[in-house]
């Protein structure tokens, strides 16, 4: 995991009125694709990562998005 | 260059077939944890298999076309016990999935054989280490933790993976790093935190300062960085999003339609968007059920959501989220409970649940990334 860089560029992210989440992610860009590359590797860890077939995989990511109880996000029981 | 902002195409109004059911096999619960929004929990009052039955009838043919799961759900679904458990299981075709969300503590040998031979997925509620339980309490008050960790050293000894549910009620720093090094230790496969909810019979208060939730979130993904063993559903969540900001597919996050994700409970009645709202009336909304399996087909009351009269408003109130809300994309729009629950009504937006666990949430992970960039970049 990279150190704490603490750039803190003055939030420009902010700056966006129109889509200010998009402008907030696209700010952290650079941490974010570092991150994403960690996460991808980690789900290969957990073997989440779906087979070409997209059938044999247990725990694809899709399986984890659409399943229920406290897996399922955007609207769920708990 | 002028951008204009992303409007969000999904979640326009309701499916006519969910991905899942959600049953409540009893209203008993064997434990009596502070936080519960449960109002039957201390009574036992069983599912008539009738209704296992009129419900399979409905899941066996969507089964059928794809995967299709049965949530068993608060209150304590292995407080039915086995023989009777089994009774309401077998209406469903072997396709069907089920998953049981358990406080673990009457898991035994006897439980893994039963769970084993069924194939039930086990999600296990727990709050961390010992000291972080004390709201997990039975009836005369007595710490239920020894009994979770007994249940959960069973699935250990049968080779039963499992998920974690994890409430917490007071989001302070150090305490992310904690709850996640105590999940690597349980043995977890994936992980959920949910920021308590004042919700159902739980009046109590849900509003943290922001730095507070976005500081617990931002430690969250430190910590998980760190050893990424397991799937922690906000963490997963947070970062599909953000991927799909950096990619210009940010509109194709949400589903197209809301989820009706039917909750049946004991007696057949059925609840829409949250299971939450079971058990509860009000002079308004009446009991908030759309029918009952034992009168009318599922299918049939899935193909009406509008005219349950707190749906309609619901539906109102995703709209205005949608309209007014930069984290929409991300969210969905409130969840139904949180909405009546904390404002009374359907139709508003913003909630703290809204404020804790999508908004701060997100804020957290980009707050890690933004202090975190590779030194090269």
């Amino acid at each position: 995991m990279p150190e704490t860089t603490s750039r803190r560029h003055p939030d420009h992210v902010e700056e966006d009125s129109l889509d200010p989440v998009a402008a907030r992610v696209r700010g952290a860009r650079a941490g974010l694709t570092a991150l994403l590359s960690e996460a991808e590797e980690a789900r290969r860890q957990r073997a989440e990562v779906a087979a070409g077939d997209g059938g044999s995989a247990v725990c694809a990511w899709n399986h984890f998005e659409n399943i229920p109880t406290f897996y399922n996000w955007n609207n769920r029981p708990r | 260059m002028t951008r204009e902002r992303v409007r969000f195409s999904g979640m326009r109004g309701i499916a006519s077939v969910p991905t899942y059911v959600v049953m409540q096999p009893t209203t008993l619960c064997n434990l009596d944890c502070a936080y519960c929004y449960l109002p039957f929990r201390s009574q036992d009052r069983k599912m008539p298999t009738e209704v296992a039955a009129a419900v399979a009838a409905a899941v066996n043919d969507w089964a059928r076309d794809g995967r299709f799961s049965v949530v068993w759900h608060g209150s304590e679904p292995l407080a039915t016990g086995r023989e009777y458990f089994a009774e309401l299981l077998a209406p469903f075709d072997p396709g069907v999935e089920h998953h049981v969300q358990t406080n673990a503590t009457l898991i035994d040998d006897a439980w893994c054989e039963f769970l084993t031979a069924h194939q039930v997925r086990v999600s296990v509620s727990v709050d961390g280490p010992r000291e972080r339980n004390s709201e997990r309490v039975g009836r005369g008050g007595q710490p239920s933790y020894d009994r979770v960790m007994r249940g959960v050293e069973a699935l250990r000894r049968h080779g039963i993976g499992f998920s974690a549910l994890c409430v917490v009620s007071e989001p302070t720093p150090g305490l992310a790093t904690e709850l996640y090094d105590y999940f690597l230790e349980l043995g977890c496969d994936v992980l959920g935190i949910n920021i308590e909810e004042m919700e159902g019979v739980n009046r109590r208060g849900n509003d943290h300062p922001a730095a507070a939730v976005s500081g617990f979130w931002s430690e969250l993904v430190a910590a998980w960085r760190r050893d990424p063993r397991i799937h922690v559903r906000e963490v997963e969540w947070s970062l599909r999003y953000a991927a799909a900001v950096l990619d210009g597919t940010a509109d194709r996050v949400l589903p197209a339609q809301l989820d009706p994700i039917p909750t049946i409970a004991y007696d057949g009645s059925v609840v829409l968007l949250s299971p939450e709202l079971a058990g509860f009336s009000d002079p308004r909304y009446a009991d908030f059920t759309s029918g009952n399996v034992l009168a009318t087909p599922l299918p049939t009351i899935l193909g009406m959501p509008e005219r349950t009269p707190w749906i309609a408003e619901f539906l109102t109130g995703v709209e205005a989220c949608r309209s007014s809300c930069p984290y929409f994309g991300f969210c969905g729009g409130a969840h139904a409970a949180n909405r009546y629950f904390e404002h009374g009504r359907f139709d508003g937006t913003e909630t703290n649940h809204c404020r804790n666990s999508k908004i701060r949430l997100l804020e957290g992970v980009l707050n890690h990334a933004r202090d975190h960039q590779p030194p090269a970049s």
